[in-house]
This record gives C-alpha cells, sequence and structure tokens, in this order.
C-alpha cells in the first residue's frame, strides 16, 4: 500500500512503500526517518514507562539534597522534605510538592503502562481515552523539583556555613523526568481509537 | 491518484535496530537498581550503639562520627536507655570504617571547649557537635560506652603524684615545664583521702623522664608573680605566655641529683619558687628522640608495587 508523505524536516513530499518489519522509511533528500505514523509507538511507550517505573523507587528512596546548614549534614528525600513542610505549616507547598513529584509521576507512569498493555482489550476504550486525557492535562506540572534544586544549588553556596549538593537519587530522579517524557511524547494517540487491524498495522 | 505518487521520488527502507534498542533503557534503569542495592547492601558499614552520659549537642540524625577529621560515619538516632541513665546513640560507620567497631575503641564527643588556657573544636560552634573515636584493637563488637572527654594521648612517660594544698587554677594537662620546655602535663586530680591535701597526678614524658630525680623540686608556675619591693621597685615575671592563663608547674633538678625518679614517686608541689631553685644547672644526658616521635614525622608508606 503505497502512501505519500512528507518529510517533516524538508518538507519533501514522496511515496513511501510498505515498511517491512525492522526497517524504517528514510527521506529521499534529507535522509532524515519519514514516517506516516510515529513507530513502534506502542513498544517504545512501554519500555520507557518500565524505566521510568523502575527508577520511581530510587528516586524516592536515596536522598535528594544534601545540605549542610550550621554544620548540620542533613540528607533530604523527596518524602521528608514534603513531611517537614507539612509539619512547618506550609500545607498548599507541601501538597503542591507531593502532587508533582510523587503522585503525578506515579499516575502518569502506572496510566501509561495501563494503556499500552491494555490496548488490544476491547472493553474500556473510553476509560483508555480518559486516562490519556488526564495525562496530558498533567504532564506539565511534573517534576518541578530538578528545577527547584539547580536554582538552589545556585543561590545557597555559603562555603562553610551552608551549601547544598544534589544527593544520590537526584540522577534516577532526573531520569524518571526525562523518561515519562520520553514516552508520553512516544505515544501515538491515535492507538487509542484505531481499529485493531489498523493497530496491527500500527503499533 | 497512483500515477501520480509514482512520479514522486521514493522514501529509502533501511533496517532499524533502534525498536530493539529501546529496551536497553528498562535493562539499563534496572541495572543502575541492582547497582545502588549492590553498593549498599554489600559496602555497608556497621551500625554501632555508643552510651552517652549526655547526648547534648548532638543532632538527633546528622551529627558525624570523625577520624582524623576525615567523616566516617553519621548518627542515625538516639534514645533514652529504658533505666534513663544513658543515652543510646545509635550510628552508621562507612563501610572504609568497619575496622573501628571492635572492643577497645573509645568514643567521645568533640565540643567547643573554652577552658582557661586551651581553646579546643572552635569549629563546632559553626559546625555543630561531633563524635571522634580512638581505635582499639580487640573482637568485633557494636556497642560501646563513650568517655566523658577526650582522653589524654597515651604515651610512653614516668607517673608520679604532686602533694599540694590548693589546687588553684591547675588543671587536667596543664604543662609541666623544664626551663620553660613542656617536658608533661597534669593527667588527673583529686582529694587525699584525708582531705587535708590534692593529690595531681602528673606526667614526665619518656624523652625528659631522665630530668626528674628523686630530689628534684616542683613549684607552681602559674600565674603573674608580682613582686613590690620599696627598693627593688615592681617586678612582674611568668613562666610562658601559656602559664599566664593556664598555669603550669615548673621544677627543676639540683646538681648533685639523685636516682631517676620512677612511676609513683610523690613529690611536694611548693608555692613559689626558691631563687636558689633556679641556679641549679645540671648537666643530665637525654635518651634523644623516641622512636614514637620519629614515626609519626614519618611519610605515610606507600606501596611502591
Amino acid at each position: 500500500m503505497d502512501k505519500v508523505v512528507a518529510c517533516q524536516t524538508c518538507g519533501l513530499v514522496q511515496g513511501v512503500d510498505d515498511v517491512p518489519e525492522g526497517c524504517v522509511a528514510k527521506c529521499a533528500r534529507c535522509n532524515f526517518q519519514i514516517f506516516h505514523r510515529r513507530i513502534s509507538s506502542r513498544s517504545r511507550t512501554l519500555a520507557y514507562s518500565i524505566a521510568a517505573a523502575i527508577l520511581y523507587f530510587p528516586s524516592n528512596f536515596y536522598p535528594l539534597v544534601t545540605a549542610f546548614y550550621q554544620g548540620q549534614h542533613t540528607q533530604t528525600t523527596i518524602f521528608q522534605g514534603i513531611r517537614s513542610l507539612w509539619h512547618d505549616g506550609q500545607y498548599f507547598i507541601s501538597g503542591l510538592v507531593f502532587c508533582t513529584s510523587i503522585f503525578t509521576p506515579a499516575l502518569k507512569i502506572i496510566g501509561l503502562i495501563f494503556i499500552t498493555l491494555t490496548l488490544d482489550w476491547n472493553g474500556g476504550k473510553k476509560a483508555r481515552t480518559w486516562i490519556y486525557k488526564i495525562i496530558r492535562i498533567i504532564d506539565p506540572w511534573n517534576m518541578l523539583e530538578v528545577f527547584l534544586l539547580a536554582i538552589g544549588v545556585g543561590v545557597i553556596e555559603m562555603g562553610q556555613v551552608a551549601t547544598i549538593h544534589p544527593g544520590r537519587g537526584v540522577f534516577s530522579f532526573a531520569a524518571v523526568v526525562v523518561l515519562t517524557l520520553l514516552a508520553t511524547l512516544s505515544f501515538d494517540s491515535r492507538l487509542l481509537w484505531d481499529s485493531p487491524a489498523e493497530r496491527k498495522h500500527y503499533q | 491518484m497512483s500515477e501520480k505518487s509514482h512520479a514522486l521520488p521514493k522514501a529509502k527502507i533501511a533496517r532499524s535496530y533502534l525498536t530493539w534498542f529501546i529496551w536497553l533503557i528498562p535493562v539499563a534503569a534496572v541495572g543502575l537498581c541492582v547497582f545502588f542495592v549492590v553498593r549498599d547492601v554489600i559496602f555497608k558499614g556497621p551500625t554501632i550503639t555508643i552510651y552517652f552520659q549526655s547526648a547534648d549537642g548532638l543532632e538527633q540524625e546528622n551529627s558525624p562520627i570523625k577520624y582524623r577529621g576525615a567523616n566516617i560515619g553519621q548518627i542515625h538516632g538516639m534514645k533514652l536507655t529504658p533505666d534513663k541513665q544513658f543515652v543510646a546513640v545509635t550510628a552508621k560507620l562507612d563501610y572504609t570504617a568497619r575496622e573501628f567497631a571492635r572492643q577497645g575503641t573509645e568514643f567521645w564527643m568533640v565540643q567547643p571547649e573554652v577552658k582557661v588556657g586551651s581553646i579546643k573544636g572552635l569549629r563546632t560552634i559553626v559546625s555543630g557537635n561531633y563524635i571522634t573515636l580512638e581505635p582499639g584493637h580487640g573482637p568485633p563488637t557494636n556497642e560501646f560506652v563513650a568517655l566523658a572527654e577526650a582522653p589524654v594521648e597515651p604515651v610512653k612517660a614516668v607517673e608520679f603524684t604532686l602533694l599540694m594544698d590548693d589546687l588553684g587554677s591547675l588543671q587536667k594537662q596543664t604543662a609541666i615545664f623544664y626551663r620553660g620546655v613542656q617536658v608533661g602535663e597534669v593527667l588527673d586530680f583529686r582529694l587525699s583521702d584525708d582531705s587535708k591535701h590534692v593529690l595531681v597526678h602528673a606526667r614526665i614524658r619518656e624523652e625528659y623522664a631522665p630530668l626528674l630525680r628523686v630530689n628534684s623540686k616542683f613549684w607552681n608556675a602559674g600565674g603573674i608573680n608580682f613582686h613590690f619591693g620599696l627598693l627593688s621597685g615592681a617586678e612582674i615575671s611568668a613562666e610562658s605566655a601559656q602559664t599566664v592563663v593556664s598555669g603550669g608547674i615548673a621544677f627543676a633538678t639540683p646538681p648533685d641529683y639523685g636516682d631517676a625518679a620512677t612511676n609513683g614517686a610523690v613529690f611536694q608541689l611548693n608555692d613559689k619558687e626558691d631563687d636558689e631553685w633556679k641556679k641549679w644547672n645540671p648537666a643530665i644526658p637525654l635518651h634523644g628522640v623516641p622512636e614514637a616521635q620519629k614515626e609519626k614525622s614519618s611519610l605515610p608508606q606507600v606501596n611502591s608495587k
């Protein structure tokens, strides 16, 4: 089945033959990858989501920030930070941090894994669409902490009195941010309402 | 439609391994987790409990344990023992410091100390108190009783007792001078059993031990001696700047010196020096630099292999 596709990089309109398994089409002019639909969207989304789910644990378990303040060497995980904010009476900020850095990433990861795994089920099409909608809404609110941390490290460098260093958890935390981002990017929402035959062709 | 598309250029088809590579990402994530777990479980230092009389100044969670200034562990928590006599401080030692969890290791707290004549641990005013240790070599153990204060550095020395009527400004670690050179220090003091004297336990380091003879004379060199005479005018003298603030003990040995004093010798500590003692100038051969001091100044042995 021939298709006419415009290259997303150089704009050349060209014919694309059927792409066999394990191959990609490349633009005749600029040699960039061209596609009609996102390639292997389903398995990519699943791979990224699973990787994010795995790294979600160390990112919450290990301290995100190591602070030296008045000689105290404090290692804070995300959850400890939220708890101390709550105890300080900062309920709104505490809730915001909990939502953006613990709740929504988990929701997003679980949601994406659920969608990709249950695509072949006949029922639940509406539920999957709704989950996808929610994921798109909460997306921009994810993982503000890494940026906050970057600012914090820049601002609080006071030598002996106070310093902040990224803790051990920060690498996995950043990895979770990037992986969930890639997971939503690589998900082709058309899979949600494709007929089973189409889905088999495109997934 | 079909004819039109034939006029268009054809896209190239090439093999791609990306779909397969994508699954390396979760595998790498698992690998990273395994790495974290291995590092934390296998390279895990011992958790020890140190009993303090008072843990005042230690942070519940974050006070460090240091050895020679390097962080080797951290406090995890503290709670009262059931009999409420001690504070049980649990701490985690680093993997590299696991050898310190042995019987005979002595722990104590370093805190800012401004005693007359010695200012110690000033850094801890800003940095908070920390725990330090002197390693022991017994069998492994996880429970320790902390010392109330830093132990006096054990060196080979002749230990003796000074008798005096009043402790005055003397303290633990007050220096003992010979011709203004510090040759020893006060270790401890207590009242005599009949409470008529103060017994001061002191030592002279081994390398200077020959200076101490059974007929040596001790006097209190602390503070400033202030003499005021009608004819001689005012005269101010002090053993050294250190003795002005911290007090000190000096001694002299007569030219016709007797046998070398041994451990457990007892001397009288006089309030003031005699002018005659100052003139004593015996030639006493010393042993030279002791082995211990040589070792200390040598560079660490680097394995050349």
